[in-house]
Protein backbone atom coordinates (compact mmCIF):
# COMPACT_ATOMS: atom_id res chain seq x y z
CA UNK A 1 0.00 0.00 0.00
CA UNK A 2 1.23 3.27 -0.68
CA UNK A 3 1.32 5.59 2.11
CA UNK A 4 2.57 8.70 0.68
CA UNK A 5 -0.53 10.95 1.02
CA UNK A 6 -0.90 14.58 -0.13
CA UNK A 7 -1.18 16.84 3.12
CA UNK A 8 -4.62 17.85 2.68
CA UNK A 9 -5.59 14.01 2.26
CA UNK A 10 -3.72 14.14 5.88
CA UNK A 11 -5.88 16.24 7.12
CA UNK A 12 -9.01 15.54 5.91
CA UNK A 13 -9.88 12.30 8.13
CA UNK A 14 -10.91 14.21 11.58
CA UNK A 15 -8.95 10.98 13.43
CA UNK A 16 -5.89 12.50 12.16
CA UNK A 17 -7.09 16.13 12.84
CA UNK A 18 -7.88 14.67 16.57
CA UNK A 19 -4.41 13.53 16.90
CA UNK A 20 -2.76 17.02 15.49
CA UNK A 21 -4.72 18.99 17.93
CA UNK A 22 -3.34 16.42 20.77
CA UNK A 23 0.10 16.87 19.76
CA UNK A 24 -0.17 20.72 19.20
CA UNK A 25 0.00 21.08 23.10
CA UNK A 26 2.28 18.81 23.78
CA UNK A 27 4.55 15.73 22.82
CA UNK A 28 3.21 12.15 23.37
CA UNK A 29 4.23 8.88 22.39
CA UNK A 30 2.07 6.62 20.36
CA UNK A 31 1.10 4.76 23.38
CA UNK A 32 -0.19 8.15 25.14
CA UNK A 33 -2.73 9.36 21.96
CA UNK A 34 -3.62 5.81 20.89
CA UNK A 35 -5.16 6.07 25.18
CA UNK A 36 -7.16 8.85 24.05
CA UNK A 37 -8.85 6.84 20.94
CA UNK A 38 -11.42 3.83 21.04
CA UNK A 39 -9.79 2.30 17.65
CA UNK A 40 -7.54 0.10 17.71
CA UNK A 41 -3.56 0.72 18.34
CA UNK A 42 -2.87 -0.44 14.76
CA UNK A 43 -4.81 1.99 13.16
CA UNK A 44 -3.68 4.72 15.19
CA UNK A 45 0.22 3.78 14.11
CA UNK A 46 -0.65 4.28 10.86
CA UNK A 47 -2.32 7.37 11.37
CA UNK A 48 0.99 8.59 12.82
CA UNK A 49 2.41 7.14 9.80
CA UNK A 50 0.82 9.08 7.66
CA UNK A 51 1.10 12.83 9.06
CA UNK A 52 4.63 11.75 9.65
CA UNK A 53 5.24 10.82 6.08
CA UNK A 54 3.35 14.47 5.27
CA UNK A 55 5.66 15.48 7.75
CA UNK A 56 2.73 17.35 9.57
CA UNK A 57 4.30 15.38 12.64
CA UNK A 58 7.88 14.72 13.18
CA UNK A 59 9.58 11.54 15.18
CA UNK A 60 12.07 12.09 18.63
CA UNK A 61 13.98 8.71 20.36
CA UNK A 62 13.88 9.47 23.97
CA UNK A 63 15.56 6.56 25.81
CA UNK A 64 13.32 3.56 24.55
CA UNK A 65 10.09 6.03 24.11
CA UNK A 66 9.46 7.32 20.68
CA UNK A 67 7.94 11.09 20.70
CA UNK A 68 5.71 12.65 18.52
CA UNK A 69 6.04 16.21 17.93
CA UNK A 70 3.41 18.55 16.01
CA UNK A 71 5.40 20.58 13.01
CA UNK A 72 3.78 24.09 12.60
CA UNK A 73 5.94 24.76 9.99
CA UNK A 74 4.03 22.69 7.62
CA UNK A 75 0.97 24.28 8.51
CA UNK A 76 2.33 27.78 7.69
CA UNK A 77 3.36 25.99 4.29
CA UNK A 78 0.00 24.95 3.78
CA UNK A 79 -1.65 28.55 4.77
CA UNK A 80 0.84 30.14 2.73
CA UNK A 81 -1.32 29.72 -0.49
CA UNK A 82 -4.00 32.07 0.70
CA UNK A 83 -1.34 34.69 2.73
CA UNK A 84 0.87 34.75 -0.46
CA UNK A 85 -3.08 35.20 -2.73
CA UNK A 86 -4.06 37.93 -0.17
CA UNK A 87 -0.72 39.78 -0.14
CA UNK A 88 -1.29 40.07 -4.18
CA UNK A 89 -4.26 41.38 -3.76
CA UNK A 90 -3.65 43.78 -1.29
CA UNK A 91 -0.84 45.23 -3.98
CA UNK A 92 -3.68 45.11 -6.71
CA UNK A 93 -6.16 47.15 -4.43
CA UNK A 94 -3.63 49.76 -3.46
CA UNK A 95 -2.84 50.06 -7.69
CA UNK A 96 -6.48 50.47 -8.27
CA UNK A 97 -6.82 53.07 -5.47
CA UNK A 98 -4.36 55.33 -7.22
CA UNK A 99 -6.03 54.84 -10.68
CA UNK A 100 -9.45 55.70 -9.92
CA UNK A 101 -8.07 59.17 -8.26
CA UNK A 102 -6.47 59.66 -11.85
CA UNK A 103 -9.12 58.80 -13.50
CA UNK A 104 -11.28 61.13 -10.67
CA UNK A 105 -8.84 64.01 -11.70
CA UNK A 106 -9.58 63.69 -15.59
CA UNK B 1 -7.25 25.84 7.28
CA UNK B 2 -8.63 28.43 4.90
CA UNK B 3 -9.15 27.87 1.34
CA UNK B 4 -10.87 31.19 0.92
CA UNK B 5 -9.45 34.67 0.83
CA UNK B 6 -11.54 37.74 0.80
CA UNK B 7 -10.28 40.98 0.68
CA UNK B 8 -11.98 43.94 0.34
CA UNK B 9 -11.70 48.52 -0.16
CA UNK B 10 -14.07 51.23 -0.22
CA UNK B 11 -12.89 53.19 -2.73
CA UNK B 12 -13.64 57.09 -2.95
CA UNK B 13 -14.84 57.10 -6.90
CA UNK B 14 -18.21 56.22 -8.67
CA UNK B 15 -19.22 52.72 -9.50
CA UNK B 16 -19.01 52.96 -12.62
CA UNK B 17 -14.79 53.83 -12.25
CA UNK B 18 -14.57 51.01 -10.40
CA UNK B 19 -16.32 48.36 -13.03
CA UNK B 20 -14.62 50.09 -15.57
CA UNK B 21 -11.14 48.67 -14.05
CA UNK B 22 -12.31 44.74 -14.42
CA UNK B 23 -13.72 45.66 -18.01
CA UNK B 24 -11.07 47.78 -19.73
CA UNK B 25 -7.72 46.31 -20.89
CA UNK B 26 -6.21 49.28 -20.27
CA UNK B 27 -7.16 49.83 -16.87
CA UNK B 28 -6.21 45.87 -16.26
CA UNK B 29 -2.90 46.63 -17.13
CA UNK B 30 -2.18 49.06 -14.60
CA UNK B 31 -3.93 47.14 -11.62
CA UNK B 32 -3.28 43.02 -12.12
CA UNK B 33 0.67 43.74 -11.55
CA UNK B 34 1.06 44.47 -7.62
CA UNK B 35 3.37 46.55 -6.34
CA UNK B 36 6.84 45.87 -8.22
CA UNK B 37 5.07 43.66 -10.50
CA UNK B 38 4.31 45.07 -14.19
CA UNK B 39 1.04 43.19 -16.36
CA UNK B 40 2.50 43.60 -20.01
CA UNK B 41 -0.45 41.62 -21.39
CA UNK B 42 -4.40 42.17 -20.65
CA UNK B 43 -6.48 40.36 -23.28
CA UNK B 44 -10.36 41.18 -22.09
CA UNK B 45 -13.13 39.35 -23.69
CA UNK B 46 -15.76 40.47 -20.94
CA UNK B 47 -18.43 38.58 -21.63
CA UNK B 48 -19.99 35.17 -19.56
CA UNK B 49 -18.37 31.97 -21.64
CA UNK B 50 -15.49 35.01 -22.59
CA UNK B 51 -12.13 33.92 -21.55
CA UNK B 52 -9.43 36.90 -20.36
CA UNK B 53 -5.49 36.36 -20.23
CA UNK B 54 -3.66 38.25 -18.46
CA UNK B 55 -0.12 38.42 -17.38
CA UNK B 56 2.31 39.33 -14.77
CA UNK B 57 6.20 39.89 -14.41
CA UNK B 58 8.58 41.29 -12.23
CA UNK B 59 12.36 41.66 -13.05
CA UNK B 60 12.91 43.17 -9.39
CA UNK B 61 11.66 40.41 -7.45
CA UNK B 62 13.34 37.93 -10.37
CA UNK B 63 9.50 36.41 -11.08
CA UNK B 64 9.34 35.50 -14.75
CA UNK B 65 6.17 35.99 -16.65
CA UNK B 66 3.03 34.09 -14.59
CA UNK B 67 -0.17 34.13 -17.12
CA UNK B 68 -3.26 33.69 -16.07
CA UNK B 69 -6.56 33.16 -17.59
CA UNK B 70 -10.02 34.23 -16.29
CA UNK B 71 -13.25 32.18 -17.94
CA UNK B 72 -16.26 34.70 -16.76
CA UNK B 73 -19.24 32.79 -15.28
CA UNK B 74 -21.53 35.08 -14.38
CA UNK B 75 -21.47 39.29 -15.03
CA UNK B 76 -24.10 41.23 -13.87
CA UNK B 77 -23.39 44.71 -14.43
CA UNK B 78 -22.12 46.73 -11.64
CA UNK B 79 -22.79 44.48 -9.32
CA UNK B 80 -21.29 41.33 -9.74
CA UNK B 81 -18.33 39.39 -11.38
CA UNK B 82 -17.45 35.46 -10.94
CA UNK B 83 -14.73 33.76 -13.10
CA UNK B 84 -12.80 30.86 -12.85
CA UNK B 85 -8.88 31.34 -12.80
CA UNK B 86 -6.27 29.28 -13.99
CA UNK B 87 -2.73 29.25 -14.13
CA UNK B 88 -1.64 29.14 -17.97
CA UNK B 89 0.83 29.47 -20.52
CA UNK B 90 1.44 32.09 -23.04
CA UNK B 91 -0.93 31.39 -24.97
CA UNK B 92 -3.68 30.89 -22.85
CA UNK B 93 -3.99 27.21 -22.29
CA UNK B 94 -4.55 26.04 -18.95
CA UNK B 95 -1.51 24.62 -17.32
CA UNK B 96 -1.03 22.04 -13.95
CA UNK B 97 0.18 24.19 -11.52
CA UNK B 98 2.68 21.55 -10.67
CA UNK B 99 3.86 21.53 -14.15
CA UNK B 100 4.78 25.67 -13.44
CA UNK B 101 6.76 24.92 -10.49
CA UNK B 102 4.28 25.37 -7.89
CA UNK B 103 3.98 22.67 -4.80
CA UNK B 104 1.24 20.09 -5.25
CA UNK B 105 -1.29 21.49 -3.43
CA UNK B 106 -1.39 24.39 -5.26
CA UNK B 107 -4.91 24.74 -6.54
CA UNK B 108 -6.48 24.67 -10.42
CA UNK B 109 -9.08 26.47 -10.21
CA UNK B 110 -9.68 29.27 -8.06
CA UNK B 111 -13.48 30.58 -8.21
CA UNK B 112 -13.42 34.39 -7.73
CA UNK B 113 -16.34 36.76 -7.26
CA UNK B 114 -15.95 40.32 -7.43
CA UNK B 115 -18.71 41.98 -5.77
CA UNK B 116 -19.17 46.51 -6.02
CA UNK B 117 -21.08 48.10 -4.05
CA UNK B 118 -22.65 52.03 -4.39
CA UNK B 119 -22.16 53.91 -0.57
CA UNK B 120 -22.99 57.48 0.27
CA UNK B 121 -20.66 60.40 -1.04
CA UNK B 122 -20.25 58.60 -4.48
CA UNK B 123 -17.74 55.69 -2.66
CA UNK B 124 -17.85 52.14 -4.00
CA UNK B 125 -17.12 49.13 -1.75
CA UNK B 126 -15.60 46.03 -3.69
CA UNK B 127 -15.06 43.13 -2.52
CA UNK B 128 -13.18 39.92 -4.12
CA UNK B 129 -13.45 36.67 -3.03
CA UNK B 130 -11.34 33.57 -4.02
CA UNK B 131 -12.35 29.84 -3.52
CA UNK B 132 -10.07 27.76 -4.06
CA UNK B 133 -10.34 24.21 -5.62
CA UNK B 134 -8.02 21.55 -3.71
CA UNK B 135 -9.90 18.71 -4.69
CA UNK B 136 -10.35 15.43 -3.01
CA UNK B 137 -11.48 17.19 0.82
CA UNK B 138 -15.21 16.86 1.06
CA UNK B 139 -17.12 19.65 1.89
CA UNK B 140 -17.57 17.86 5.79
CA UNK B 141 -13.93 17.13 5.87
CA UNK B 142 -12.90 20.54 5.12
CA UNK B 143 -15.55 22.50 7.42
CA UNK B 144 -14.29 20.24 10.70
CA UNK B 145 -10.60 21.31 9.53
CA UNK B 146 -11.15 24.68 9.25
CA UNK B 147 -12.16 24.90 13.45
CA UNK B 148 -9.71 22.63 13.94
CA UNK B 149 -6.81 24.86 12.32
CA UNK B 150 -8.66 27.86 14.14
CA UNK B 151 -7.74 26.08 17.29
CA UNK B 152 -4.31 25.37 16.17
CA UNK B 153 -3.48 28.54 14.98
CA UNK B 154 -4.71 30.22 18.66
CA UNK B 155 -2.46 27.69 20.19
CA UNK B 156 0.17 28.27 18.24
CA UNK B 157 -0.08 31.50 17.77
CA UNK B 158 0.61 31.42 13.85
Amino acid sequence: MNLRRDVFQAIADPSRRAILLLLASQSMTAGAIAANFDTARPTVSKHLLILTECELIDQEQKGREVYYHFNPKKLKEITGWCEQVKDLWDGRLNQMDKLLKKMKSK
Amino acid sequence: MERKVLVSRVFDAPIENVWKLWSDPELIKQWWGPDKFTCPVAEIDFKVGGISKVCMVSKELGFGESYSIWQYTKIQPYTSIEFIQNLANKDGIKQKPVDLGMPPDFPTDVKTVVTLKSLDNNKTEMTVLEDADFGQISKFAQMGMEQCFTKMRVTLNL
